[in-house]
């Protein structure tokens, strides 16, 4: 094996860790990191060598997963909204009014310097029901706008917008309660 | 005049911001709002906090950011 191909390998736990979080499904994970270092491998000149390695993988991996969405999106149980609970009714009086007013968060940047607060949000992003967790991360992680996204998927914008929404009010939810609430105990 | 929204239109209206441009009459319905409310502009600085968030997230995890303790 030469240097380049395990310094490759050598990422692939992260990659997969990645991928996982991306596609919420293991075999679909293991398709998008194989095809990930094979086609770093086949083409190692595409490797310029300004950027990190591992920020080059992530930009092939971001592509294989894409693929990988695609290829599955007509399996009947990928975007199915999987939400049983309405999210807005646990936030909402009746009358449109927030049950309890939101709280303070204070200073972003003071938790943007801490680990913790990243593995706080990975385990918020990974308990999202599935449907809406990869919904948010084309969004957010590999940075689709909402058009690329339902072309992608072949779903209809209707759809995609109710997802997000309660994806970010989830997300919401469980930052506030996993981090900033337990912060201030 | 213009319709009175309630907390639960606003805070969908501020959530869809971070996906779409809204419409002017959208925007002008959110200033309002926000001026006579106390939860919703509270919940426009958590929905912001929770972009920057993803975004060094996404930095962080694509290896541009070691700097994390």
């Amino acid at each position: 094996m030469t240097d380049f191909a395990r310094q490759v390998e050598s990422l692939r736990p992260q990659l997969l860790r990645f991928a996982r979080t991306q596609l919420r499904n293991e075999a679909w994970a293991e398709d998008a990191v194989s095809d990930t270092l094979l086609a770093a491998l086949e083409k190692p000149q595409g490797f310029a060598g300004q950027s990190q390695l591992k920020t080059w993988l992530v930009g092939i991996l971001k592509h294989k997963v894409v693929d990988q969405l695609r290829r599955h999106s007509r399996e009947a149980t990928v975007l199915v909204d999987d939400d049983g609970e309405d999210i807005d009714d646990l936030l909402f009086k009746p009358d449109g009014h927030f049950r309890h007013i939101p709280q303070d968060w204070g200073d972003p940047v003071a938790a943007f310097g801490q680990r913790q607060f990243f593995e706080v949000l990975e385990a918020c992003v990974e308990h999202l029901p599935p449907a809406q967790g990869r919904v948010f991360m084309m969004r957010e992680w590999l940075e689709l706008d909402t058009d690329e996204i339902c072309k992608e998927l072949s779903i209809s914008s209707t759809n995609l917008w109710v997802m997000l929404h309660r994806a970010r009010l989830r997300l919401r939810e469980c930052l506030q309660m996993n981090w900033f609430a337990a912060k201030a105990a | 005049m213009w319709p009175r929204r309630t907390c639960r239109e606003v805070t969908r209206l501020v959530l869809q911001n971070e996906d779409r441009h809204l419409a002017w009459h959208e925007r002008v319905a959110v200033r309002l709002h926000m001026r006579i409310c106390d939860a919703c502009p509270r919940f426009r600085t958590q929905v912001r906090f929770m972009r920057e968030a993803m975004g060094n997230w996404r930095r962080y995890s694509e290896g541009e950011d070691d700097s994390l303790k």
